[in-house]
């Protein structure tokens, strides 16, 4: 184990000590075990004792033992109970409870089997200074009921262990799901690369246009596919040739850099472009507040190309081509076997009622999943293709979830955004303040476990201000999520670089270059938009 | 975590080993290189290499050889767990059409060089071989990409998901 892996778990476990340890003020103790969560998974996530995946499993185990209703803590199982001892029979039968065991709001628990319950109705007889004598019809001799009726286990409002367990198939899951199942198909016949193909025909072989063209490609699959697995799958278009070219020529760095790029910025466009999308939707859902698909589009895709465009742009200017040829040939040919059409099909008929959403009204999440459940029917995707899917990103993304879910409901995350003075900050202010945080620690960690961290947070600010008035939430959020996706200024801050920094064809510096211009020009483009042109879109 | 991924060459002329060793230079940074003179000497490298939790990731063998000939070494090999995903290379001049044929059939022969070889044949043959060896073994290609086959092991990172989003 590496020294930073090993600070990562003491540190972790140490901060979920202290968390549970030093009295608050202003948290509940769900609060506070929820803070303890938090922080351990912050330092987990961040320094990588174990990985990230599975510390969004271990988030969902510690909230089920200790957070749920049915947990260790605030399970009535545990708290002392006392038997109803003493049926006074005088007409109706009247019980002795112990005093304490009515609650400051005037209410008695009864111990069931799976929780404590309040007494539905009682009539109180007598009482002396240790007990008191209640008449009520749902008694009987053998119940218990909770000794003290203010403890924790009934004074605390909280979930049943199932509703951690859920979020693992909480819509945005399932939408995910479906995206992964679309492209596994079109990998396993071939149509990512098919359609690089037939798209770059049209931008003929001068190496600048070419790589505009390089950089649609990527952009449009990695809309759809995952931007690592886009990256990668260029990546066998492009090395072949880049490893044919003079080493001095600098095209050679730009257009292994143009398509890590363009994965990141593709992965905007679409609600399954990529994990960040799906961690700010299930935040916003929880807000109530739902995104279809053609909405996120209808903001996120003019985005993406202007963004696109001007990242083009720069690196051509960085890196200007020295050869005046530059010729990307695929010998592929369409897979033109049934179930390859089969799966053409499907693939268009989902993309097309994501997009229609306003027509037949059938949510992004229901349609999402018709390519999860027809492709195996269809044998299209078969039993080693489901077991292919990324899972663990979908665990990743559900333990955030999860995550998030405790922070709203615990108050942790109003007491975190308590700590700091918002009220001299402007909506503007806000958007500006979350997008550079997100943006600066997506940089240094992963984009969907810094989502995950900021989101409900966000949410948190922005509900506050959106009640207000004058400030649009979904807009706000959305910006957020653009600026981590784009935080690819360093090897390590997404795998799309990672990949094409292992190729050894670029260094750090070019990296860095490129980043922080495509970073500058993305922020001030985002916080336009979500000034002045997103809250038109989304109302 | 941090397995080197070993090259073996085995052959009984000192002259062949030297060669090996001088055209392969340029992989041994990142693909440590043993040489054994005979199979009994391969199997101590082979022993070495197991005891300290590395791999052998390709071997380049002989096969006419006093005591054991090179064939049944890979043959061995290909019989036992540790060394079954071992890529190996029959690398000689005078097998017989018989010894090729049990190389192929039962030693699990992967490739095939004969002497005298070109440096530049050579160092296709160990880089082919030696991606082919990371990705069957599904190892992160990531620290190869610049070393080896960058565009197989690419497909292997998408067709696989062997990295994922995060």
């Amino acid at each position: 184990m590496k020294a930073k892996q090993a600070i990562g778990l003491i540190v972790g476990i140490g901060a979920f000590i202290l968390a549970l340890l030093i009295p608050l003020e202003g948290l509940s103790l769900s609060g506070q075990i929820t803070l303890g969560i938090f922080a351990m998974a912050a330092f987990f996530w961040i320094l990588e004792p174990i990985p990230i995946y599975a510390t969004s499993m271990l988030i969902i185990l510690l909230q089920v033992i200790l957070l749920s209703s049915q947990g260790f803590v605030f399970s009535p199982k545990y708290a002392p109970q006392v038997g109803v001892v003493e049926e006074v029979a005088e007409g109706a039968p009247a019980y002795r409870v112990p005093l304490e065991a009515l609650s400051d709001s005037g209410q008695i628990f009864k111990v069931t089997a799976k929780a404590a319950k309040p007494l539905s109705e009682f009539e109180i007889v007598s009482k002396d200074a240790e007990s008191v004598l209640i008449r009520s019809k749902s008694l009987s001799a053998s119940d218990r009921v909770i000794e003290d009726g203010d403890h924790r286990s009934v004074a605390t409002e909280t979930s049943s262990y199932a509703t951690f367990y859920s979020t693992l198939a909480s819509p945005i899951i399932i939408l995910f799901l479906g995206g992964f199942a679309l492209a596994a198909s079109a990998v396993k016949f071939g149509l990512d690369k098919n359609m690089t193909r037939v798209l770059l025909k049209p931008f003929g072989n001068k190496p600048q246009y070419v790589c505009l063209g390089l950089m649609i490609c990527t952009a449009i699959l990695s809309a759809f596919m995952s931007n690592t697995a886009t990256t990668a799958m260029m990546m066998t278009v492009v090395l072949p040739i880049v490893g044919g070219m003079a080493m001095s020529d600098p095209f050679r760095k730009g257009v292994a850099l143009a398509i890590p790029v363009a994965a990141n910025v593709g992965g905007i466009a679409t609600p399954i472009g990529t994990p960040p999308n799906a961690v700010a939707l299930a935040a916003l859902k929880e807000s109530g507040i739902n995104i279809s698909f053609s909405s996120w589009m209808l903001m996120a895709v003019p985005f993406t190309i202007i963004l696109l465009f001007i990242s083009w742009r720069l690196i051509m200017w960085f890196f200007k081509p020295n050869i005046d040829r530059f010729e990307v040939n695929l010998d592929s040919e369409f897979n033109k076997s049934p179930k390859a059409i089969l799966s053409y099909i499907v693939f268009g008929a989902t993309i097309l009622l994501w997009v229609t959403e306003k027509l037949h009204g059938i949510s992004t999440s229901m349609v999402a999943f018709i390519p999860v459940a027809v492709l195996p029917a269809l044998g299209v995707l078969e039993k080693k293709d489901i077991r292919g899917f990324s899972w663990e990103v979908l665990w990743l993304v559900g333990g955030g979830i999860s995550m998030g879910l405790s922070m709203k409901d615990t108050g942790l995350a109003y007491w975190l955004i308590e700590l700091v003075s918002w009220d001299s900050f402007s909506g503007l202010a806000v958007i500006i303040v979350f997008s550079l945080v997100g943006f600066a620690i997506a940089n240094l960690i992963s984009h969907t476990v810094a989502s995950t961290m900021l989101m409900p947070l966000a949410i948190t600010v922005g509900t506050g201000l959106a009640a207000v008035g004058g400030f649009n939430l979904p807009a706000a959020i959305v910006a957020i999520t653009v600026m981590v996706s784009l935080a690819m200024i360093l090897p390590i801050s997404t795998p799309p670089n990672a990949i094409a920094m292992s190729t050894g064809v670029i260094e750090t510096k070019d990296l860095a270059k490129v980043g922080i211009a495509v970073g500058v020009a993305g922020f001030i483009i985002a916080i336009v938009c979500a000034a002045y042109v997103w809250p038109h879109m989304i109302g | 975590m941090g397995k080197n991924i070993y090259m073996l060459c085995v052959d009984d002329e000192a002259e062949v080993l030297e060669a090996v060793e001088r055209d392969l230079s340029s992989l041994e940074n990142q693909f440590p290189l043993e040489i054994a003179s005979s199979a009994a000497e391969a199997r101590a490298v082979l022993k070495k290499i197991v005891d300290s939790g590395d791999e052998l990731g390709v071997i380049f063998c002989d096969h006419v050889m006093p005591d054991e000939t090179g064939v049944e070494l890979l043959t061995a090999m290909e019989g036992s767990d540790a060394w079954a995903q071992t890529r190996k290379v029959l690398l000689t001049g005078q097998a017989s059409q018989e010894a090729t044929i049990e190389a192929i059939n039962r030693g699990g022969l992967d490739h095939f060089v004969a002497k005298p070889w070109t440096k530049e044949n050579l160092i296709n043959v160990a880089r082919a071989q030696l991606t082919e060896y990371v990705i069957r073994t599904d190892r992160d290609p990531l620290p190869y990409l610049a070393s080896l086959d960058a565009a197989k092991l690419s497909a292997a990172i998408y067709r696989k998901g062997i990295i994922t989003d995060s």
